[in-house]
């Protein structure tokens, strides 16, 4: 039966019989483990294609949304995190075979006559492989990706005379944005691949179907079964080495989202590229030596070595060879450990990736959430914790301590949990200490409050308590309507507060201001975003410190920060945020 | 003397060859759409009063402007960020301002450690107060943008950001 099926097939398609010639192939009996390594470069390639196709059915190319998407394969879906290893570090295998692949050309001079047409194919597909790195290494829209892109595109910006051109070409615009991603995306999932299969197809035409017989004197057998059983070792290995990789690192690490404002990210390429990157760092001044000349003079090595060949004495255009891909791997791989080790000695380089990793773990930990429709970066931006805490540092440290953390000298009080009831009590504890107006001798108020007043703890607890509670006042709540609650009237720290405070403080009536004893903000609504977020935009307002002299003021921020920024730092101060997670988050850790 | 095939060959290179230039043409065009595109005319943005800076204390602003991308428009947000520094007093130009873009790469240039000067993440360019390049990674040094102070008594700074071509010697502006 079986038979008869395959006899028909074979009448009508031939591809039993061809399938058999194919398998029963002559191979050459002294280059066993060099075959097999092609075909581990192929299989790693093959990896590549069907992990790639696995992303394609979620991956969005789109640079509000790529992110979004490969969060979720990575840390939502089903086995998303070992498709996604898989896809990457099968690439770095096909990297790291393609090279070797190329070496052993050279060792056995493969590149000669008759074999140029397949030294050709091997470079054109390493090539291929670079490229698909870079351009893959753009998709998630992390700030490795974004950054890298901007990196190497700029590289690609020095080109004399088109570099520029070429640039806004390659990002579809003057700024890295939409267009970037869809061109990679093109680049990475259509093009590289189709020329990929066509190098393929060649080579097939070429070297397996249509074998040139090029050396009879070669001992040669059958294909199958002892050429594709070291095949298919070599091949077993390389998959089992990229899984374990894949197990280890728990699949590859995703960065933040895109940040183009981010003023520190240590931006560096995948590690095959690290040499370069080095060279760009060491040939300051000539980049173009390490951004155009050597890898111009390496690919045109490549693919002139065949020629050069031909022109010199077999001895030395082999020795020639040699040294010229040997001296290249040295190279790549003393720049490459130099390129590490400097990172890891290096500081900065440390306190910056520590700022990476603290963003990307926030990042990671509210995509949990769900990622809001307007797009990736959004996710951080939005939050209190990240954005505000960033806008803190930017605009208000260099004067406002927090928590005890300063950066140069600080004229103005701490704002850690300002607004709320800890804030306020140990204000009316103490309200000289540095922590509140020790700094600021001219809101000298609360001192001279202070040395007058006798209230027991137990009383200023009840102010503090109620205090406490202005920050919640409805906005659309009038002052007259809020005195008149009875919540308001029966809190324990309302009679006291009437006695202590509203001597200095208005409570919503600034006009009232003329008949207090010594100007003072005013208390209606206090701590509440609004009432916080009016002070940064505009501190000389009349209900809050415009009795102060001009330079005496805090600067007004209504016009450096966006209503974002001003409800992301008002809600920072409090602590009013999604507490980070716990230290040693079972994330994937970064290279 | 032409032949029958001769007229078949010319025939079917014409017709090949015009296909294929007719489907370039456009192709090529759709590709280097990019080129067509002008970047958007930017105004001067108030950052900072002159009181907010301390002499010698560079601070980082956020140019908060907003952004067509292509096909999304993005509401204000920051596009990029300035550096300010306060000149001590008497000094002809009373405040400096550096585009954060480092002119090697273009990363975002921060301030060095000891605060006495900028430096570059990305491949470890330096920059004194001034701007000027104290290393010889970045070709040229920070890039000043243009300032004007109000006349009031305490002037309002503002910046007119540009961007410029990364990597080469010369300042060139980026449309
Ligand atoms: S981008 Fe700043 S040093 Fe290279």
């Amino acid at each position: 039966m079986l038979n008869n099926i395959i006899a028909w097939l074979d009448d009508r398609t031939a591809l039993p019989t061809i399938t058999r010639r194919f398998l029963d192939r002559p191979v050459p009996v002294n280059k066993r483990w060099g075959h097999a390594l092609g075909f581990a470069l192929l299989t790693t390639l093959i990896v590549d294609l069907i992990t790639g196709l696995l992303l394609m059915t979620t991956y969005s190319p789109s640079s509000t949304m790529a992110w979004g998407s490969v969060y979720y394969i990575t840390y939502q879906m089903d086995a998303g995190w070992f498709v996604r290893g898989l896809h990457r570090y099968a690439s770095y295998g096909a990297v790291i075979l393609g090279g070797l692949y190329l070496f052993r050309l050279v060792l056995v001079g493969a590149y000669r006559a008759p074999k140029e047409m397949h030294w050709w194919l091997a470079s054109a597909v390493l090539l291929l492989i670079l490229v698909a790195g870079v351009s893959g290494n753009v998709l998630p829209w992390d700030q490795r990706g974004y950054w890298a892109a901007i990196v190497e595109t700029n590289m690609a910006g020095g080109t004399p005379i088109i570099g520029p051109m070429l640039k806004k070409v390659i990002l579809g615009g003057s700024q890295a944005g939409s267009q970037t991603l869809t061109r990679f995306y093109g680049l990475h999932v259509a093009l590289i691949p189709s020329l990929m299969l066509f190098c393929g197809w060649v080579f097939a035409m070429l070297f397996v179907f249509r074998r040139r017989a090029d050396d009879e004197t070669v001992l040669t057998e059958p294909y199958w079964p002892h050429q594709s059983c070291c095949d298919i070792a070599l091949a077993s290995l390389t998959v089992a080495l990229i899984c374990a990789l894949t197990v280890a690192t728990h699949g590859y690490s995703l960065d933040a989202p895109a940040d183009p404002s981010s003023d520190d990210y240590p931006a560096r390429p995948e590690w095959y590229f690290l040499p370069l990157n080095l060279l760009v760092h060491e040939m300051a001044g000539r980049e173009y030596i390490a951004t155009m000349v050597v890898p111009g003079v390496a690919t045109t090595g490549l693919f002139l070595l065949p020629l050069v060949a031909k022109l010199l004495p077999r001895k030395l255009g082999s020795a020639l060879a040699f040294l010229f891909i040997s001296t290249l791997a040295i190279a790549a791989l003393s720049l490459t450990g130099t390129a590490i080790y400097r990172d890891f000695e290096s500081t900065s380089y440390r306190i910056a990736r520590e700022k990476a990793d603290t963003a990307r773990d926030r990042a990671i930990q509210l995509a949990r959430d769900g990622i809001p429709p307007e797009g990736d970066s959004y996710v951080l931006s939005r939050d209190p914790l990240h954005h505000g805490g960033k806008m803190f540092e930017k605009k208000c440290l260099g004067c406002h301590p927090f928590g005890g953390q300063v950066q140069g000298e600080p004229s103005a009080p701490d704002l850690k949990d300002f607004g709320t009831r800890t804030w306020i009590r140990g204000l009316l504890e103490k309200p000289t200490s540095d922590a509140y107006f020790g700094k600021v001798p001219i809101l000298d108020g609360m001192k001279t409050w202070k040395e007058s007043s006798k209230l027991s703890p137990a009383e200023l607890d009840a102010i503090a308590d109620f205090v406490a509670t202005f920050a919640t006042i409805d906005p659309e709540v009038s002052p007259a309507d809020w005195y008149a609650a009875p919540t308001t009237k029966n809190h324990p720290g309302y009679t006291l507060f009437q006695k202590n405070c509203v001597d200095c403080h208005t409570m919503g009536d600034p006009s009232q201001a003329e008949k207090k004893t010594q100007p003072s903000p005013d208390l209606f609504g206090w701590g509440s975003p609004r009432w916080t977020s009016r002070m940064i935009k505009n501190p000389s307002r009349s209900t809050h410190y415009g009795h102060l002299e001009a330079d005496q003021k805090m600067p007004a921020f209504a016009d450096q920060l966006t209503e974002n920024d001003i409800s992301a730092l008002v809600r920072y101060i409090r602590g009013d945020y999604t507490p980070p997670p716990p230290p040693a988050p079972v994330a994937p850790t970064s290279k | 003397m032409p032949t029958r095939r001769g007229f078949y060959r010319f025939l079917s290179m014409l017709g090949g060859n015009t296909v294929a230039i007719a489907m370039a043409v456009p192709g090529v065009r759709f590709l280097l759409d990019p080129l067509t595109k002008k970047g958007q005319e930017r105004n001067l943005l108030s950052l900072a009063r002159l009181s907010q800076l301390q002499p010698g204390k560079p601070q980082a602003f956020s140019i908060i402007e907003e952004k067509q991308d292509a096909w999304v428009k993005y509401p204000k947000e920051p596009v990029g960020s300035v550096w300010l520094v306060r000149q001590p007093d008497g000094a002809k130009e009373k405040v400096l301002a550096f585009s954060a873009e480092c002119p090697h790469l273009s990363c975002s240039v921060t301030l060095s450690n000891d605060r006495q000067g900028f430096q570059c993440p990305c491949h470890g360019a330096m920059f004194g107060l001034d701007g000027a390049k104290k290393n010889a990674v970045s070709p040229r040094g920070m890039d000043g943008l243009e300032v004007d102070l109000s006349d009031d008594p305490d002037p309002v700074i503002s910046v007119r950001f540009a961007r410029f071509q990364p990597q080469s010697a010369e300042k060139k502006s980026l449309a």
